[in-house]
């Protein structure tokens, strides 16, 4: 039986028979489908909008994490690796993306849900963080938790403000490194000032006050600082074709946070506290996140 | 007495905790800080015996289930020796993988519902306790009911766990009093009762299962005993009845499985469950039927549910280093090919003789790059801490697992714990205190004291600030005549930028501590911003030499005192950092170094890893050329670059 003859298998699949048409139309059909389907599971399901908690060691980032996500905070130590959470917005807040969705709305309730991602705040393992923020995808936005009773003092503040200014500065290389004319996405950045039911602690105004005070120092004293050791040990010329950048109008003048809205980045700073006498007050920050989502 | 135990993970999150006694947050906190992140105290790596660390009055131990990311510790009173704490880690260990295992590696979230691990975790406490060989504790059985006379048995039925309680608190009592007899409980209205005399025949058995099962045969037996004394004859009979079941159990009257009483019991647990979610159930199902079957009615069940867990961890553990270690001819090979298809491919368990080799390579690299061998090591150690007990990532070998690990270890080392930061420290303490900044440099002959010096002031003259430079080697001929042509030079080239300099010198032969005091006194009186003390360079192993160090410190009262290193300098620089460390009085260290001649070695810049490490002090500056400019700050990635390259 060769390939020419008239029932062979070749002349079978070519030849108009119901069988063969049916067969033609089923494969036309499913073949897609099932290929869609396939893509479809082998594709991550959709990546949910993340925050960043960032912060100095010690400010509430672990806690306040616990806290939004099962509505009462749990007790933490300090943290020597991220972690990342999947937390679900409380009914009484709207997402501003799902304003116009009824609450009965599938979609309506997947915009409830994010992503939190931990980081551990302690000097030496800051670069959890900062790799975030070097390649920040689909990140929506920056909770920067601060101890606020900490900030009243000198060496807190100091600490405080210089993560920020490394944080801010990331931020702002990530814009101005940009090759495309459209920019990169916005990420907003919440100064949450933590443990406001202490005694000694800061109110937001203050604290975003002497915050703006001591990065101004800060900066003032990177711009005067050394060359690091990048320039000269490697032998290599690779870094002085950069130029140093500094944070916020050239690094000239008193900083403050409306600088950094140039560059993509809204600063709001609002207060509250994860752990307290009278329970934990996080109806702010839930408000803020409600409002990036 | 054990005062607390937390079971948490590696990110912060304490999942399950057992307080007897407060003990503040920042305990364990400094424990983290100091062992795991900064690694100030490295544990002693003893096979017998876990780590230990101390803080105010505290002894921890520890244990991690590294694979999963979790950190068991437990907190007791230093005064106190403990000697089953190692096993009561051990075996809790066992225990809450076994359990919540699988749940703990579910990802994006921190829940998880430890409330029934409670029991298991007394009854550990319970047996471990028992062991220790500290007499009257088999009164603990049967004090609990008189301690807790007015408990109604529907309270005592519906929490076990409470029960349990109050079976800890006798167990204060007995160990703060010596006394072994019973008298101080105060149910003395039941003076002879026969069950404690049958709980020590109990005891006197070989220990262990045996001696458990020992233990509740005397308690089947001494119950009824029990019940028929005194007032809380009610509260008995419950208890009595319960165990009445278990005897039933242990002749083998199976068709009693599921009795009136623990048809109570699970009636209860039902509730609870529904509380508890649906989470719980779908999870574990078989384990918590069982429980709920079984009853955590009568506690002593737990024991054979938990032995079995913890049996079965073992048993986890032993294959994996037999499936390692041995194999026929047939499986070994099998299993090397896997082993490399593995290797190539990632998902590969690490155990420590597949570290053993790529480390060695990693060790001598580095020795290679002049890291000082006892450094080396301890990164290399460090490293396979990290590793043991890891799978590697898909496509990953363990060689590049191993890079990683190791740059990640350099980076955690070299970074700096706190800012360093000298133009704002400078500033605060000036406009704060009013009180010049006082700096000085210690070091060994001939590696650079005055031309760092020298830099340090230019840099400082850049910044517009005063500074007096004061001579306080008074011993090496030219010493002060060196500082005034640098001090002429400074002058010469700060003339524009605004800066002032002047040099403090009362000639050689004087007290170093004395011309530094009053050099800190003159600048005080003329408005100086900064003071630069040179001192005398010194062999770190001289005692005499050395020992003058403490006196400069309480008289001049520097702010900062760096030291300056040479970059050549081999597997000595371990001890320098050390003994000079060490020399400046109690509570008195180092506060940075100064690593100079950087740009003679190339790549080979492993002094620096050897003196951190040796200190845990950070590198503030690096030496990089002749030229008084030629002083940079350290950037820890170029740094990790050149040691890996």
């Amino acid at each position: 039986m060769a390939w020419h003859d008239e029932d062979s298998w070749l002349t079978t699949a070519f030849a108009p028979k119901l069988s063969t048409i049916g067969f033609t139309f089923l494969l036309a059909i499913v073949l897609p489908i099932l290929l869609h389907q396939y893509l479809y599971r082998i594709k991550t399901p959709t990546s949910l909008p993340t925050f960043l908690l960032i912060g100095p060691s010690a400010a509430g980032k672990t806690a306040l994490l616990t806290a939004l996500e099962r509505g009462s905070p749990i007790p933490t130590h300090t943290s020597t690796s991220p972690l990342s959470v999947q937390a679900l917005l409380p009914e009484e807040y709207v997402p501003s993306s799902a304003s116009y969705r009824s609450p009965g709305d599938p979609a309506f309730e997947r915009a409830r849900r994010f992503v939190l991602y931990d980081t551990p705040g302690h000097g030496k393992l800051r670069h959890f963080a900062t790799t975030q923020l070097v390649n920040p995808t689909n990140i929506q936005g920056i909770i920067f938790v601060v101890d606020a009773a900490a900030v009243a003092e000198d060496v807190g503040l100091n600490e405080t403000a210089e993560y920020m200014h490394d944080v801010l500065l990331a931020l702002q290389k990530r814009y101005t490194g940009n090759r495309t004319s459209k920019g990169p996405k916005e990420i907003p950045l919440l100064i949450a000032a933590n443990k406001l039911d202490l005694f000694t602690a800061l109110p937001p105004h203050l604290v975003k006050i002497s915050l703006e005070k001591a990065i101004t120092e800060v900066r003032k004293s990177r711009v005067k600082g050394m060359k690091d050791s990048g320039v000269g040990v490697d032998g290599a010329d690779e870094g002085l074709g950069e130029e140093k950048e500094w944070l916020g109008d050239g690094g000239e003048g008193v900083f403050e946070f409306g600088q950094m809205e140039e560059v993509g980045t809204n600063v709001s700073v609002r207060g509250g506290n994860v752990v307290g006498g009278q329970g934990s007050d996080v109806k702010d920050w839930w408000e803020w996140i409600a409002e990036q989502l | 007495m054990l005062d607390t135990f937390e079971i948490l993970t590696t990110s912060g999150v304490v999942l399950w905790s057992r307080s007897y006694a407060p003990v503040g947050a920042n305990i364990i906190n400094s424990l983290i800080r100091d062992v795991f992140i900064e690694e100030r105290i490295v544990p002693v790596e003893d096979a017998a015996q876990k780590p230990t660390y101390k803080k105010e009055g505290y002894t921890l131990k520890w244990t991690m289930a590294k694979d999963l990311g979790l950190i068991f510790v437990a907190v007791y009173q230093s005064l106190v020796h403990l000697t089953w704490i190692d096993k009561l880690l051990d075996n809790v260990c066992a225990l809450f993988v076994g359990l919540y295992g699988e749940q703990v590696k579910s990802k994006h979230t921190t829940t998880l519902d430890c409330s029934r691990f409670k029991p298991y975790f007394d009854r550990q406490m319970q047996e471990l306790e028992g062991a220790t060989p500290s007499f009257g504790k088999p009164n603990v059985a049967l004090t609990p009911p008189s301690s807790s006379g007015n408990d109604s048995v529907e309270d005592t039925r519906l929490e076990p766990p409470a029960a349990q309680n109050q079976a800890q608190k006798p167990i204060f009592n007995h160990d703060t009093s010596t006394d072994a007899t019973p008298v101080p409980t105060p149910d003395a209205s039941r003076p002879s009762t026969p069950a404690p005399s049958h709980l020590l025949t109990a005891k006197a058995g070989p220990g262990g299962k045996l001696s458990r099962r020992g233990r509740k045969k005397a308690a089947a037996a001494s119950s009824p005993a029990a019940a028929s004394s005194g007032d809380e004859a009610t509260r008995r009979k419950t208890r009595s009845s319960a165990k009445k079941n278990r005897v039933w159990n242990e002749f083998g009257a199976d068709e009693e499985d599921g009795s009136v009483v623990l048809d109570y019991s699970t009636h209860d647990v039902e509730g609870d469950l529904a509380q508890s979610g649906p989470a719980l159930e779908e999870i574990n199902p078989e384990t918590w039927g069982k429980k709920t079957s079984k009853g955590q009615f009568v506690l002593k069940d737990l024991d054979d549910e938990m032995d079995e867990i913890i049996a079965e961890q073992n048993a986890k553990k032993q294959s994996s280093t037999a499936t390692a270690s041995s194999g026929g001819i047939m499986g070994s090979s099998i299993g090397a090919i896997g082993g490399l298809f593995r290797n190539v491919v990632g998902g590969k368990t690490l155990t420590k003789e597949d570290l053993a080799k790529p480390l060695k390579g990693m060790e001598d690299h580095l020795l290679k790059k002049n890291v000082a061998r006892e450094a080396a090591v301890r990164l290399c150690e460090s490293v396979e801490r990290d590793l043991v007990g890891l799978k590697t990532g898909s496509f990953t070998t363990i060689e590049s697992t191993i890079r990683t690990s190791m740059e990640t270890a350099l980076t955690k080392i070299l970074t700096p714990t706190s800012s360093l930061d000298l133009l704002r420290e400078i500033s605060t303490i000036n406009s704060a205190q009013h009180r010049p900044y006082v700096l000085s440099i210690v070091g060994v002959n001939g590696v650079g004291k005055s031309t760092n010096l020298s830099k340090i002031a230019f840099f400082l003259l850049q910044n517009h600030h005063r500074v007096l430079i004061a001579a306080a080697d008074t011993f090496r001929s030219g010493a002060v005549e060196q500082l005034r042509v640098h001090v002429r030079n400074l002058k010469e080239l700060s003339r524009r930028e605004g800066g002032e300099v002047e040099i403090f010198e009362k000639g050689y032969g004087k007290d170093a501590a004395n011309i530094a005091a009053d050099a800190v006194q003159f600048a005080q009186k003329n408005g100086f911003d900064v003071v630069l003390i040179d001192t005398a360079g010194r062999r770190h192993n001289d005692q005499r030499l050395m020992s003058s160090l403490e006196k400069f410190a309480k008289l001049a009262k520097p702010d900062k005192i760096l030291m300056v290193g040479e970059a050549l300098v081999g597997s000595d620089s371990v001890a320098q950092a050390r003994n000079f460390n060490g020399s400046f009085g109690p509570g008195r260290g180092l506060d940075g170094f100064v690593i100079s001649k950087c740009d003679t070695v190339g790549d080979m810049v492993g002094t620096l890893v050897s003196m951190v490490h040796a200190t845990g002090i950070p590198v503030v500056f690096l030496g990089v050329g002749q030229h008084y400019a030629d002083l940079r700050g350290l950037n820890v990635q170029s740094v990790c670059r050149l040691l890996m390259s």
